[in-house]
């Protein structure tokens, strides 16, 4: 049997969320539609409003209703220091692990040639010209531990010792709790070549 | 089309990688007795995969995949010898060489000699060995001899032994042409192109041989530019705001 068109076209629209196929869909408009009609006008009305009125942050490229978002705009935190992650996933996850003080740029991508990606589409020339300006005195490399990522932190690198910008980078290596026996052999050479003094 | 089939332990190298759908990943490999391969690592991007470490570019790879068509599934990968790590410029001229793979070879088409000749590419950029500049322009004249495509270097256009001292236009089509007046001028000499073909280090890291690559596989690149010279350069402005000279002591860009 077929769904009637609206019926199908909300299916059609779950579709497009990650991870749900022809089945969940199906499973998620029939529950909004036969148990749950708040739910689903309350799911719509936030969507339009995010989709329409969420924006970046003019600063770090975070989403944010916000001309500035509430991280840059803060009164509290380091504006000299400047961790850097690809994703805004990753600024959730850090500010959940730690205890970070600074602020946070988002490059939204990783130096890719082979996928066309430059600096440009990372937004690197809007960095610079905040290097520029003086008013950051250190940058964290969080990109991911990947040859893109690896590449994009060279650089990076290379932009901020140009203005006289001190860099530091995340460590990487062996998970805490894992054993070194499971750890695949990329890892742990990196891991090995990364080695730290022990006081 | 073509049966299903099954490839055990191949010799391979990561040239790129994307994320696929929710969990996986697609590979762009080299094989040495496949050519290049599209792969799809499923569930690669899991939290507790293995894979992630081991698929990765520069590292050489044994990988086993079954599948049709134009993208096979990746079965299994393991490292086969020591991983090796591409640092700052170095491993960007690693991108370039990837990236000129990508453009000028086919899938499913076996070039051996060239996947050993990546091979001590990558081998030589790891261990600092070299100046990429020379290593480059040797990969690249390696690369278009395994494409059918070799610069002949040895006789100019009329079957004459090139010489030193003595300039050469180079035409794509037709090979090296003697200019008259001597090396002065416009032209490459011909002490260049015995260099180059000899693997000299002073002939290949030239800047004549660097444009003289560059003319000989543009008509191989097509129309799109090379992305990743264009990061080399960009690199190296960002390293020359420092002042003085870019640490890497080249005068430009050692990709193409």
């Amino acid at each position: 049997m077929s769904f009637s068109p609206l019926v199908s076209e909300l299916m059609d629209a779950l579709r497009e969320l990650p991870g749900v196929g022809p089945r969940s869909a199906q499973r998620m408009a029939l529950h909004l539609l036969q148990r749950d009609r708040d739910a689903a006008r309350r799911i719509a009305a936030a969507v339009t409003a995010a989709a329409d009125r969420v924006g970046e942050c003019e600063h770090c490229r975070i989403l944010t209703e916000e001309r500035v978002c509430a991280l840059c705009a803060s009164t509290r935190r380091d504006h000299g220091v400047l961790c850097i992650v690809e994703n805004p996933a990753d600024v959730y996850a850090l500010e959940e692990a730690t205890d970070y003080g600074g602020l946070y740029f988002v490059l939204k991508g990783q130096l890719s040639p082979l996928d066309g990606i430059g600096p440009e589409e990372l937004g690197l020339d809007v960095l610079e010209g905040r290097f520029a300006d003086g008013g950051v005195r250190e940058i964290i490399l969080a990109t991911n531990p990947t040859v893109e990522g690896e590449a994009t932190a060279h650089y990076l690198a290379e932009m901020a010792h140009g203005h006289g910008v001190n860099v530091s980078r995340i460590a990487h290596g062996v998970p805490l709790g894992g054993e070194l026996e499971y750890v695949d052999a990329g890892t742990l050479s990196h891991a090995f070549a990364g080695r730290r003094r022990y006081d | 089309m073509g049966e299903q089939r099954r490839v055990s332990l191949a010799p391979a190298y990561i040239l790129h990688r994307r994320p696929y759908r929710d969990t996986s990943l697609l590979l762009e490999c080299f094989t040495r007795d496949h050519g290049r391969v599209g792969l799809v690592a499923r569930g690669a991007r899991r939290a507790r995969s293995r894979l992630p470490g081991t698929l990765q570019a520069f590292q050489p790879l044994s990988l086993s995949w079954q599948g049709r068509g134009d993208l096979a599934t990746l079965v299994d990968a393991e490292l086969a010898g020591t991983p090796a790590r591409l640092a700052g410029t170095r491993l960007i001229s690693g991108l370039y060489a990837n990236e000129l793979l990508v453009r000028t070879t086919r899938r499913q088409d076996p070039h051996p000699e060239l996947f050993g000749h990546y091979t001590r590419l990558v081998t030589a950029l790891a261990l600092e060995a070299g100046a990429e500049g020379v290593l480059l322009r040797l990969f690249e004249r390696d690369l278009l001899t395994s494409l059918g495509y070799g610069l002949p270097l040895g006789h100019d256009a009329g079957g004459a032994p090139v010489q030193p001292g003595i300039a050469y236009r180079y035409d794509p089509d037709t090979g090296f042409h003697p200019l008259a007046g001597g090396a002065a001028g416009r032209g490459i000499d011909g002490a260049v192109l015995l260099g180059l073909a000899a693997g000299e280090t002073g002939a290949a890291g030239s800047r004549a041989a660097r444009e003289l690559m560059r003319a000989a596989l543009a008509p191989h690149l097509g129309e799109r530019p090379l992305y990743s010279r264009g990061l080399y350069r960009q690199q190296l402005r960002a390293a020359d705001a420092r002042g003085g000279p870019s640490d890497t002591g080249e005068d430009d860009s050692a990709c193409q």
